[in-house]
């Protein structure tokens, strides 16, 4: 469990150093040709480590819905937008306001989509978010 | 000590951060639905592979709109080796939530772990400004922001899956 523990975190902490290091190429390029080289390579690693481990392409792949291969140019929108923030806000600033983003928006489609959840929580949470993100703005 | 504190975001940045947030969510949802389709090994793949496409038809009418190669910046300073690497730690990031989520912990506890990790990443990035980026030295108000958006997701997460 600890193990497991120790993963999960360090699963945040490489999304973090991604972000960090993409924003530095981004500083010699442009966000965009930094996200660019950030899918290529993800592409190249994992092609490898797919055909290494087998069953890269699994024979269901052609009946998933043409809308599910949005996530992927949504992606390079994404990692773009982490390599403009990074400079600008920081590195923490970016992981938490993206962070309160994810969330807040995580509780609106589940409010649209009728998932089940808690109601009170989900909105606790959201006011507790609000106050963060307004605590990290510029006083004018 | 003031200028050690670098200036508060402005209004935009704040807001971009927070729709890219919000784009997360679309993208966790649509590698999601690739996902049931097959591994999550999958679904990251494609959305590379999809993603470099997109990348590169944007950058190519890009040259072709301005005659300018997109990837030649002649007035910026050459970028490290190591910074092409940043997709590395992308793609591992993959495989470990796919290990992570299928573990006791589940999607919750791989959501709130990593949250903390990337906060305790952030601030650690920060101090020291890793990678060749900007430090910035953070203050009281930044903390209690931290707590604040840290408290507020650890409840979303945590609730979630709990009966209502």
């Amino acid at each position: 469990m600890i193990n497991l523990i120790a993963l999960a975190a360090l699963a945040g902490v490489l999304v973090g150093v991604s972000r960090q290091v993409n924003g530095r190429l981004s500083l010699s390029t442009s966000p965009l040709v930094s996200s660019f080289w950030n899918h290529l390579v993800g592409f190249a690693l994992l092609t490898v480590i797919g055909l290494v481990l087998g069953g890269l392409i699994p024979p269901t792949a052609a009946a998933a819905p043409w809308y599910a291969y949005v996530g992927g140019p949504l992606g390079v929108v994404f990692v773009a937008a982490g390599s403009w923030l990074i400079p600008r806000i920081g590195a923490t600033n970016t992981a938490l306001l993206i962070i309160g983003g994810q969330m807040i928006s995580g509780v609106l489609l589940d409010l649209l989509s009728a998932t089940p959840r808690p109601v009170l929580a989900g909105l606790g949470g959201v006011v507790l978010i609000l106050a963060g993100m307004a605590l990290t703005q510029r006083r004018r | 000590m003031a200028d050690e504190t670098a200036p508060r975001p402005t209004l935009i940045p704040v807001l971009a951060a927070f729709a890219t947030g919000g784009l997360l969510t679309l993208m966790v949802h649509f590698n999601g639905e690739l996902g049931r389709y097959g591994t999550p090994v999958f679904a990251s793949w494609s959305a590379h592979g999809t993603g470099t496409i997109a990348a590169a038809l944007w950058l190519g009418l890009t040259w072709v709109a301005t005659g300018k190669s997109p990837f030649a910046a002649a007035d910026k300073p050459k970028a490290p080796l190591w910074a092409y690497l940043g997709g590395i730690s992308g793609a591992i990031t993959v495989i470990l939530t796919s290990m992570t989520v299928n573990s006791p912990l589940a999607l919750s506890g791989t959501l709130a772990l990593g949250l903390a990790g990337q906060v305790g990443f952030g601030l650690v990035a920060d101090r020291w400004g890793l990678f060749g980026m900007p430090r910035r030295k953070s203050d009281l108000r930044d903390y209690a922001a931290l707590a604040l958006i840290v408290a507020g997701s650890a409840v979303i997460i945590l609730s979630a899956g709990s009966p209502a």
